[in-house]
């Protein structure tokens, strides 16, 4: 089974604290929405999962193994990845050649031809099988973010963190990567999804994980954390504070579909 | 057999046929031939660093050092030691894959321009030890080193450098076109995001230092055996700017490409020497690089991809570019 535990993490940046022990586990394939303010640590929270950052403090232990302090490669290669929340295609190499990175990295012994048939099935999955011999440069920005999905699937991880799947992309593409997030959860992965989009995020999390200025505030079934008076705060003291530094529209309490934000 | 019917495998035969038959016209001018000679060694060079820094993306200004390492480890084993040249290219050889190993190591948190800059700061205190310790390096006056073997004659010097370019260019489009090249290709596009598909980056651009430093080195053993002296100004920056300059002319993401441009380049600085116009005679001298710069210049405004790779691609290799890992694995396919 599953199992992620991330045990009272701290990460910090010279004197800002990015998080401030972080705590919560992962049993099975459950699908999380990670949600937060700016600034909130959401992708510093990531980055210390996929071994990019290491944490100052605490520790994070994945299907019975301490993984913070490896590096990147080889906490992929356990079942742990990642899309970006600027895409990151290869984009000078050809959409087949960036699905056979990651299959070629996860078996050293293994030859291209042996990918060639599952870089098809993943590629007519997220309907791209067309654009299979261009070079990603090439690519929407959408087409981009479905082909890092697609590298995802020739990894194989266990569990898949998506950063800001839904930014940025056409509608058409939205779905297919609904389609995607949901086919691939039935086939048995854990999914933590950071978005901004929170009529997409409340839809899919089966649980949602909320940060504010580094910490875990609120963790829990959707509907709950909607109601938790420390996360109305934490988005409605931004919208307070972005009013009166330039003056928009104020979300009403308790309606945090319409509440936006950046990146932490 | 019908893959060899294809126009660039044909033309690659007439280029080796031609390359190999050269010398029964080369062999009454030995000078022309000690050119021609010279640019299997240039072609080498920028070859190699197409594969560095067009193919991987490791902008290093090293090249030119380590051709000096493999030179000047051969030269004085051989004077100190008294090695055979054979024995000393092989030290040469692997004194300079040491040192790319060392530099890879100590670049691996180095990008672009730091990542020059250090090169270039390695290859300056290189070549100032070399002009300072006089009594081991023979500093300006040049480091002396035996001919291949006795009585070997620039014919057969000829063939010894262009086996070392077709062995060196084989050995490079098989990595180039291998788990290898697709590696450092996508850690060439982005690091952090090959990382995390699983790409032990630290493994491959140390892996890449150390293959082209290999390369690079074994040519610099051989080819200054065959000069019969090294010089600490061989390796001045003038000259790996030399080296960068033919790669980019042919086409830095081009192996071919890099090779034809240092080929004709190196051909043609030599002789733009001295050209005749109506009856004039003119001594360019210093201009013919000059003029070398321009095309430079123009090739970096106009035509990013080189001015050689477009041509050799529309010409010939229509599509081989794209023979990589995906045409390969739809050939595959489509077989099936």
């Amino acid at each position: 089974m599953i199992e992620l535990q991330v045990r009272d993490v701290y990460k910090s940046f010279g004197g800002i604290q990015a998080l401030n022990g972080v705590s919560f586990e992962i049993q099975g394939n459950q699908l999380i929405g990670l949600i937060g303010p700016n600034g909130a640590g959401k992708t510093t929270l990531t980055n210390v999962l996929d071994g990019v950052f290491r944490p100052t403090g605490g520790q994070v232990w994945f299907n019975g193994e301490r993984i913070d302090g490896l590096p990147p490669y080889e906490i992929a290669r356990r079942g742990l990845g990642r899309t970006f929340q600027v895409t990151r295609a290869f984009r000078r190499m050809t959409v087949l050649e960036n699905m056979f990175v990651p299959a070629m990295a996860l078996h050293p012994t293994a030859r291209q031809r042996d990918f060639h048939k599952k870089a098809w099935e993943v590629l007519e999955f997220l309907t791209m099988e067309h654009l299979a011999r261009e070079y990603a440069r090439s690519l929407s920005g959408g087409q981009q973010k479905l082909l890092e999905l697609g590298r995802l699937l020739m990894l194989d991880p266990d569990i898949i963190i998506l950063d800001e799947p839904f930014a940025g992309v056409h509608p058409k593409l939205m779905e297919t990567i609904y389609e995607y997030i949901q086919v691939v959860h039935e086939q048995g992965k854990a999914f933590i999804i950071i978005s901004h989009d929170m009529e997409s995020i409340f839809t899919l999390s089966q649980r949602l994980l909320v940060l504010n200025f580094g910490e875990l505030i609120a963790d829990g079934d959707p509907s709950t954390v909607k109601a938790d008076p420390a996360v109305i705060e934490a988005y409605l003291g931004e919208e307070e504070e972005e009013e009166e530094a330039g003056g928009i529209v104020i979300i009403e309490a308790g309606d945090l579909e319409g509440a936006e934000g950046t990146d932490a | 057999m019908k893959r060899l019917l294809q126009p660039r495998w044909i033309a690659m035969v007439v280029l080796v046929g031609l390359l190999l038959a050269s010398p029964l016209y080369l062999k009454n001018s030995p000078y022309q031939m000690a050119i021609v000679t010279g640019a299997f060694f240039y072609a080498i060079l920028a070859s190699s660093w197409a594969l560095l820094a067009g193919i991987a993306g490791q902008f290093s200004f090293a090249h030119m050092a380590l051709t000096g390492i493999g030179a000047y480890t051969a030269g004085i084993l051989g004077r100190d030691l008294g090695t055979t040249p054979l024995q000393g290219i092989i030290a040469g050889t692997v004194m300079a894959g040491l040192v790319g190993l060392i530099i890879g190591i100590l670049c691996l948190r180095l990008r672009a321009a730091y990542l020059a800059l250090f090169t270039i700061a390695f290859s300056e205190i290189l070549r100032i030890w070399l002009l300072t310790e006089f009594q081991f390096t023979e500093g300006s006056n040049g480091l002396r080193l035996d001919k291949l073997w006795e009585g070997i004659s620039g014919v057969q010097e000829y063939y010894v450098m262009l086996v070392l370019l077709l062995a060196s260019m084989a050995l490079m489009y098989w990595l180039a076109g291998s788990r290898f090249g697709l590696f450092v290709r996508a850690m060439r596009e982005d690091e952090e995001a090959a990382s995390a598909m699983g790409v032990n980056v630290v493994r491959y651009k140390v892996l890449i230092f150390v293959v082209t430093s290999l390369i690079v080195g074994l040519a610099g053993a051989t080819f200054y055996h065959q000069v019969g002296i090294a010089t600490p100004n061989t390796m001045e920056i003038l000259q790996m700017s030399l080296v960068i300059a033919m790669a980019v002319i042919g086409g830095m993401e081009s192996l071919l490409g890099a090779a034809i441009g240092a080929f004709f380049s190196r051909v043609s600085l030599e002789l733009l020497r001295e050209i005749s116009l109506f009856g004039f005679t003119i001594e360019l001298g210093a201009w013919r690089y000059a003029a070398f710069g321009l095309l430079l210049l123009f090739t970096l405004r106009f035509a990013q991809n080189g001015l050689l790779h477009p041509i050799i691609d529309r010409l010939f290799m229509r599509g081989a570019r794209k023979d990589t890992v995906a045409k390969r694995a739809l050939a595959t396919e489509e077989d099936a």
